[in-house]
């Protein structure tokens, strides 16, 4: 009996990680709801997740029993509150627990909606998006609204402004406009991780549906953000949506015709909007990972300890993508690497053989001290990929400069001319027998001609 | 006026697209959630009894070739209780050809298990397949002996809150395994060989109304069941729950008589939760709910109201597109009620009466008061054929109410009360009047004016400084020439740098007008002189033309920002540029020191050896000659070497340049010096030797 504890409690580690490069899949997410109607009304996006093997456990979310962790270790890897109204979390489960929970890298998807209470909106301010603090107010768009028989007050709305970006939305394009019927958001325009994943259109506007404005509301135009989505800088991911009602069956399955457009779409975007969306969020899409950093001097193979200035170098690495079931080689034209000592003296974009590898050469800088090559990787969508690795740079040895220099001929000539010269005088000097005048004065002038 | 224009509502605002379009979409929805072939009898049993509620024939023809030989195999007495239930529960659909002495078999095989079984899902499949067996054959003996030892053992898993046990020796109980009970309580009466006692009937009524006690309600009126923190290995959701219970009080009241004392609103309530889904996600769920439905309006609970759901496919009416409409009837259709039992079919006689219809804005003035809706008998719609001609753009809320015709019929529907729907009339609001002027503050006068028409796409250009101001006026008039208050009416100015600043443009009497006083703005507009776009947009749920334009730019000349004067917000950063790639850096490398060129260095050479071979000339000119060299033996070998030694010294000069290092140099220059030393002394010594004897002979 023993024995199967500490087997279990050897494994807990194991089953409840954040994503995790190494094990990314076994995925457990907890699903807080409000009352559990919303699990069959919302069916279809649940299924999505379970049909990509996630594994939903549903709570109430003033269940009492509901933790995130147990001993220190989470229980779960990723949370869906679907719980709008809720004021108070039941068991061990707060605001700051929750907060606590993306800081250890776990994703996150918040969905409010028009009667969100204050904790659903406390947790998306520290997040960085603030939603209308007006209880009445929804977002109103009289242009941009879903042509519908039922719903005259235009909070129905079909917005098609979506963030461009492949890696968040999928690379098919969404053609049909997503429903919407919530709150709008604002984005704190001091974060620069929170993104818009979809926006208003400039005619809308966030107030009380039913009351004349009298004066301007605090959230117009496309500065409404309805859906937006968050990488942490430990990259959890984070969607918010002013709606829950985007995400249920009836949003999922409903035609939609924008106002002012001809085309009446059979199918909403919201389905594949949020199924791309939460593959995003999943880590499913956009999460890279590095792995075999290699540099070495032109010609060589081996990496060296140290690198001279004015050294030929090549540097590689490679980058795979995580595409939810396996690593596959990421394919890119952007990655760049710096050799970086206090400020890049080099920043290079790499090349890729389209497999993965990115390389690229080039000459060490006339500078020695110790140097970094640093890939910095941040793109839209991505995570970011931050690597550095140090190496010294040292300058020439005294022999390694250039020797031969024509410029210095003359001088070496004047050296070795003399040398020569000496070498003539003493045997001439020693060995002369003057024969004519036999005095000291030829050797006064042999040595006044030096 | 108009012909045919439909301005109909939805009763609740849930549900929209029901029952209207319910039975299209969800024949479409079970097509699609039982396209494959079901891997249990379950499952098939499923998709077989949502073909069979709603009608689709085919599919169920098409499940019989497969589904038939599965059904005879699994029935058989050997198989697993679950098994042979649904085995029966499909045959009663397919019918199969089955032998009646199976049915032998298996019924004595359940009547023993009815006895024995101790958890209440072993009793529930058996007196469950009992009963089937009684609808399939009627010659088998399907009779249990002791009805009232298993009626009480069933009664014994009851807890106090109305909540029913699985097991007698299991204490966790469920609001499912009450639904379950109560199935399985109305198949032991419908079993029994002689009548239940009444009070011991009437008993479980009260059980159900207790049940109907943890009821849970959400706001717009619609009741579910929800299972409170269940532990324990299948969990239910509310639909399943509410299904369960549904399945169980429905089947007790068919099986008995006397009417179960639930109230109306409630039922109504449950039918309002499951089409209030809309339709579920997966196939089990979708069962649950078109099942539950099924027997909420299923004609033989006639002791149960049955729901009736008013609902108006539409609510929002335009004005304007009554010209497009074809005068090929002759009556005025303005709006339509459908009246349904949950699923769609088709309700009793009745009437449906608008009590009144009133505007948002005026509760106490009512625009039509009681009216009996005129039913048309082709659509099987309710129709209102007039309507007051001048009916404005805005929004009303209609009420209606459903009268039954026959008395008796009112003690077997229920349809809450008086319904209220709002009712948007839309249509095009006229635009008119718009002037935008640059005034002179204190004069008043106009500098510039100009007319603008907004429908248009013309822009107007204006100038203007701190001491002027900006004023700007439209007129807004509804299709009967009242004046039209929109909901939004917002005139932009948008700086180059990406400031906005929005107004709200209030309306004096029949006119919107907007001052700008630039001499107050210059604070809020941070002092940012330049181009400023001027945006309007007017907006309204009832205002078909709403629009966002843009109607000119403005070029103001603001004043300097004085020191202290608030910093404009600083814009957003662009996510997209933020992210791009940066530039590349490459190194600078110091540049190599300048050289004369390699020619001019090689003519230095020359010259530098000019001396050397001068010194070489002169020496031959003066005729030197080697003739003092010792003629000895031992001094001329020593001379010899001191001259190798030198040569050997300078030509370590030469190879260390070449390629020596300094350490190497020092070492053999040791050597050879000390070598030097040796023979240089012995040489030097003789010809100083040699040299005193010359000079003193």
């Amino acid at each position: 009996m023993s024995k199967l504890i500490f087997v279990f409690l050897a494994l807990i580690p194991l089953l409840c990680t954040s994503f995790s490069p190494d094990r990314p899949s076994d995925r457990r997410v907890l699903v807080l709801v409000d009352d559990f109607a919303v699990k069959s009304s919302h069916s279809l996006f649940f299924n999505s997740l379970k049909s990509r093997g996630f594994d939903l456990h549903f709570h109430l979310a003033d269940d009492p029993k509901i933790a995130l962790q147990r001993y220190g270790q989470y229980l779960y890897d990723a949370l869906i509150l679907f719980s709008p109204t809720i004021e108070r979390f039941g068991g061990s489960v707060d605001a700051a627990a929750i907060l606590d929970f993306v800081d250890s890298g776990h994703d996150l998807i918040v969905a409010a909606d028009s009667n969100a209470s204050d904790l659903i909106r406390e947790i998306a301010t520290e997040c960085g998006v603030d939603f209308d603090e007006d209880p009445a107010a929804m977002v109103v768009d009289h242009s941009g609204y879903a042509v519908s028989a039922t719903e005259g007050d235009h909070t129905l709305i079909a917005s098609d402004d979506f963030i461009k970006s492949d890696v968040i939305l999928g690379s098919k394009k969404i053609e049909a406009p997503v429903l919407f019927h919530g709150i709008g958001h604002s984005l704190n325009p001091t974060n620069s991780l929170v993104l818009k994943a979809l926006s208003a259109s400039p005619s809308a506007f966030s107030a009380n549906p039913k009351s004349k404005l009298t004066s301007p509301p605090s959230l117009t135009g496309s500065s409404i953000s309805l859906v937006s989505v968050i990488q942490a800088r430990n990259n959890a991911r984070i969607l918010i949506s002013g709606s829950l009602s985007m995400f249920s069956n009836r949003f999922f399955r409903s035609g939609v015709q924008k106002a002012g457009s001809p085309t009446k779409h059979e199918k909403s975007g919201n389905e594949q909007f949020f199924t791309e969306l939460s593959k995003w969020v999943f880590h499913e899409r956009g999460h890279l990972k590095a792995v075999n950093v290699q540099h070495h001097k032109v010609g060589e193979a081996n990496e060296p300890s140290i690198y001279r200035i004015n050294d030929n170098l090549e540097y590689s690495v490679e980058v795979y993508e995580w595409s939810g079931t396996s690593w596959e080689p990421y394919v890119a034209d952007d990655v760049q690497v710096q050799f970086y000592m206090m400020s890049p003296y080099v920043l290079k974009t790499l090349s890729t053989d389209g497999k993965g590898r990115y390389f690229t050469s080039f000459k060490v800088p006339d500078v020695y001290g110790v140097f970094q090559f640093k890939v910095e990787y941040e793109k839209l969508g991505y995570t970011s990929l931050s690597l550095s690795k140090q190496i010294p740079v040292r300058p020439f040895r005294h022999n390694e400069y250039e020797r031969f220099i024509p410029a210095a001929y003359p001088y070496y000539g004047a050296a070795f001319s003399m040398m020569a010269g000496f070498f003539i005088f003493t045997v001439v000097h020693l060995y002369h027998k003057c024969v004519t005048f036999l005095n000291p004065a030829f050797g006064g002038f042999l040595w006044a001609m030096f | 006026m108009a012909t045919h224009v439909t301005l109909l509502a939805s009763a609740f605002l849930l549900l929209l697209l029901l029952p209207f379009s319910a039975s299209i979409s969800r024949r479409s929805a079970a097509i699609n959630f039982f396209a494959s072939s079901p891997a249990s009898l379950e499952d098939a049993y499923e998709a077989l009894r949502v073909f069979e509620i709603l009608g689709i024939q085919e599919k169920k023809a098409h499940e019989r070739g497969a589904t038939c030989p599965k059904v005879l195999e699994n029935l058989v007495s050997t198989s697993p209780l679950k098994d042979l239930f649904y085995a029966l529960k499909v045959n009663v659909i397919l019918k199969c050809d089955v032998n009646g002495e199976v049915f032998e078999g298996i019924a004595s095989r359940l009547k023993v298990i009815v006895h024995d079984a101790s958890t209440l899902l072993d009793k529930y499949y058996s007196i469950g397949g009992l009963v089937l067996i009684k609808d399939l054959d009627s010659n088998v003996d399907t009779h249990i002996p002791d009805v009232d030892g298993v009626f009480q053992s069933i009664k014994a898993l009851r807890q106090s809150d109305g909540r029913w046990r699985h097991s007698s020796d299991n204490p966790e109980s469920s609001i499912y395994a009450a639904g379950l009970a109560f199935e399985a309580l109305a198949g032991v009466i419908s079993l029994a060989s002689s009548e239940i006692e009444r009070s011991t009937v009437n008993i479980v009524k009260n059980d159900i109304v207790k049940l109907f006690d943890v009821i849970e309600k959400y706001d717009d009126g619609s009741f579910y069941f929800e299972e409170k923190f269940v532990s324990g290995q299948e969990q239910h959701g509310s639909l399943s729950t509410t299904s369960s219970v549904v399945r169980g009080f429905t089947a007790f009241a068919a099986a008995t008589s006397g009417k179960i004392n639930l109230p109306g609103d409630t039922i109504l309530g449950l039918a309002k939760f499951f089409l209030g889904i809309g339709i579920p996600g997966d196939a089990k769920e979708f069962f649950s709910q078109v099942e539950s439905l099924a027997f909420l309006e299923s004609n033989r609970q006639v002791l149960i109201s049955i729901p009736l759901i008013l609902s108006l496919p539409e609510t929002v009416y335009s004005l304007t597109k009554k010209g497009q409409l074809k005068e090929s009837r002759k009556y005025r259709v303005y709006d339509l009620a459908k009246v349904n039992t949950v699923l769609g079919s088709a309700a009793p006689p009745l009437t449906v009466k608008l009590v009144h219809a009133f505007s948002t804005g005026a509760k106490d003035s009512s625009i039509i008061d009681s009216k009996e809706l005129w039913y048309d008998q082709e659509s099987g719609l309710h129709v209102l054929d007039t309507f007051p001609n001048n009916l404005d753009v805005g929004t009303y809320v209609f009420v209606f109410e459903i009268v039954l015709h026959d008395s008796a019929s009112e003690e077997v529907y229920t349809t809450g009360g008086q319904i209220y729907v709002p009712i948007y009339v839309t249509g095009i609001i006229e635009v008119g009047n718009a002037e935008i002027t640059v005034v002179e503050s204190d004069l008043g006068t106009a500098e510039t004016q100009k007319k603008l028409d907004l429908s248009g796409n013309d822009a107007v250009s204006l100038s203007a400084n701190h001491l002027q101001k900006l004023m700007f006026a439209f007129q807004l008039t509804t299709p009967h020439g009242q004046d039209f208050k929109p909901q939004q009416a917002f005139f932009k100015l948008r700086h180059e740098s990406k400031v906005e600043h929005i107004f709200v443009v209030g309306n004096t009497g029949k006119k919107f007008e907007i001052i700008l006083d630039f001499l107050g703005l210059v604070e809020k507009l941070f002092y940012l002189s330049g181009r400023y776009d001027i945006e309007l947009t007017v907006g309204d749920a009832v205002m078909e033309n709403s629009f966002l334009r843009l109607i000119g730019h403005l070029q103001l000349d603001l004043p300097e920002a004085p020191e202290k004067a608030s910093r404009p917000p600083t814009p957003p950063v662009d996510p997209y540029s933020r992210y791009e790639p940066k530039e590349e850096i490459t190194h600078t490398f110091r540049t190599p020191e300048k050289r004369p060129p390699q020619n001019l260095s090689l003519i230095f050479l020359g010259l530098i050896l000019l001396p050397f071979i001068g010194f070489l000339f002169g020496l031959l000119r003066l005729g030197v000659n080697v003739k003092n060299f010792p003629g000895s033996t031992a001094p001329s070998t020593f001379g010899i070497l001191f001259h190798v030694g030198i040569a050997g010294i300078l030509l370590l000069y030469v190879l260390f340049w070449l390629k020596l290092d300094l350490f190497t140099t020092l070492k053999a220059f040791g050597l050879l010096g000390a070598f030097l030393m040796f023979v240089g002394h012995r040489i030097l010594s003789h010809l100083a030797l040699t040299s005193a004897k010359l000079k003193s002979a």
